[in-house]
């Protein structure tokens, strides 16, 4: 479903993502973790075409990310969602809803089901000026989820989230990870990595320090989050 | 709907949102309707009483000039924060992480505030048209079409702040915009000046116009062609398809600048 490969991303001498390769299946969900800084929202950048890779290909079933067409099966969910703070969260859903082919009546339907299903309903008159960060980010992942995606880019989607918000987005992954859909999953809450995904990589300054499906990562001995302070530890002292 | 129309349609709909929208049109309105006064006088030139058909048009004319030209103001306020504004508040992300090409997003963004701008031109100029009905009972024929023509003006200077924000600040893009239309307005006004036979005469030898200047945006140039279709006078200034040519073409400029850079920049 989507493919990195030797991606590289330079800033002037800052090289943000060092000749990162992997891939994630279709139907699977795939987990990026890392410090802050390690190069997780670069990469994610660069798929949805935001930013240009300095070097490598990055593929999106087949096409090359950054093209409409390939964007046109993907649904994105920012780590600090915003919107326009004159829209409502009906009318922000209702723009999205078009650009996803949706018009009429049946945007109306998808619209109302989506407000249901991120538990946004009866709020969807106020202005985004009056939502809390919780709300922003429950509209968020609802255009996200609108026209039924193949694929959801999620970067810390539950930012902000109070627990039953969190358990509220975490239902609503599973249930589109039932239903085939592929997730790449941008998080430091590695308990919510854990019962998500079935594949993660580690990055650390820009690199990918180690990749795989997390039974063969994470031993039976230790945790995942053991596992992440190791590599991320190990780099720095490889470092120094 | 095609993105870029959608993106365009929901321009104007974003734009006629702000209160400064309405406030300016409020405001330009309002200085348009004390041309009222203008009407009840009497004047004399050169100890001829002027009708008051010829007072409807001079007063016209010059209402045409004042509002085609603020016009640029007004293009310039609604134009500069487009794109910095899209950054900060989500909007350019909730465009372009959809199926939607950076051209779309640009043109339509850039579209939209054109349509507005030109609506916004049409009322004044409206409204200017019907206060000389009402007073006269003539309506000047040729005022719309002088407005249409003046709209690609508009354009051009919608293009000119939106590609200039793509490079500076709002407030520079603003200012250089502001600039670069009155050296036209200068420059241009005063070539047609040197057209004069009075004029030829007193500065003889002087009259060669520099390169840069017959290159310049043309955009005084084609609004006073403009004002040909209500004072039904010839355009003479300078060749009328050149006048077309060089505001079409640099707008055409900008937009592949516009686009050049939209192009390469971090979303």
């Amino acid at each position: 479903m989507i493919a990195f490969e030797n991606v590289t991303k330079s800033f002037g001498p800052l090289v943000a993502v060092d000749g990162v390769s992997f891939a994630v299946p279709k139907g699977e969900a795939f987990a990026l973790l890392g410090p802050n800084g390690a190069g997780k929202t670069t990469l994610v950048r660069m798929l949805l075409g935001f930013s240009r890779s300095t070097a490598g290909r990055i593929f999106i079933e087949g096409q090359p990310a950054g093209r409409s067409e390939s964007r046109r099966k993907l649904g994105y969910l920012a780590e600090i969602h915003r919107i326009p703070p004159y829209l409502s969260g009906w009318e922000y859903l209702m723009r999205q809803a078009a650009f996803c082919g949706l018009a009429g009546v049946q945007a109306r339907a998808a619209v109302s089901e989506m407000l249901k299903r991120v538990g946004m309903e009866g709020q969807e008159k106020k202005r985004a000026s009056h939502y809390s960060k919780g709300m922003v980010q429950r509209i968020g992942l609802g255009a996200a989820l609108l026209g039924d995606p193949a694929l959801l880019v999620l970067d810390e989607p539950v930012s902000g989230l109070d627990p039953l918000g969190m358990r509220d987005v975490r239902v609503l992954l599973e249930e589109y990870k039932r239903r085939g859909g592929t997730i790449l999953l941008n998080s430091h809450l590695l308990s919510e990595v854990e019962r998500l995904c079935g594949s993660v990589a580690i990055m650390n300054k820009g690199r990918i320090m180690v990749q795989g499906p997390l039974a063969h990562i994470v031993q039976a001995s230790e945790t995942l989050e053991e596992v992440f302070i190791r590599h991320v530890e190990g780099g720095k002292a490889n470092d120094a | 709907m095609n993105n870029l129309s959608r993106i365009a349609f929901i321009t104007v709909k974003d734009l006629m949102r702000q209160k400064s929208f309405y406030v300016l049109l409020a405001v330009a309105l309002f200085f348009v309707l004390l041309l009222r006064s203008c009407y009840h006088g009497s004047y004399t030139i050169n100890g001829r009483t002027l009708d008051p058909a010829s007072l409807a048009l001079h007063a016209s004319v010059i209402a045409f000039h004042v509002v085609a030209a603020g016009m640029f103001l007004m293009t310039t306020l609604l134009a500069m924060g487009i794109f910095s504004r899209d950054r900060e508040d989500g909007t350019m992300v909730m465009f372009l992480a959809r199926p939607v090409e950076r051209w779309q997003y640009l043109l339509g963004r850039i579209a939209g505030t054109w349509l507005l701008a030109a609506l916004f031109m049409f009322i004044l100029h409206l409204t200017i048209a019907l206060i000389g009905l009402a007073n006269t009972g003539t309506l000047v024929s040729g005022y719309f079409t002088a407005t249409l023509i003046c709209s690609i003006n508009l354009l051009f200077g919608v293009m000119l702040t939106c590609t200039l924000s793509l490079f500076l600040p709002n407030v520079m893009a603003a200012i250089f915009s502001l600039i670069i239309i009155a050296v036209g307005f200068v420059s241009d006004g005063a070539y047609q000046l040197m057209q004069s036979e009075t004029l030829r005469q007193v500065i003889s030898g002087q009259t060669k116009t520099a390169p840069w200047r017959i290159l310049f945006p043309k955009v005084y140039m084609l609004q006073d062609y403009a004002s040909t279709w209500i004072t039904e006078r010839a355009f003479e200034a300078m060749p009328l398809g050149y006048v077309w040519l060089n505001v079409l073409v640099w707008t055409a400029l900008l937009a592949a600048l516009a686009l050049w850079r939209f192009s390469r920049s971090e979303i």
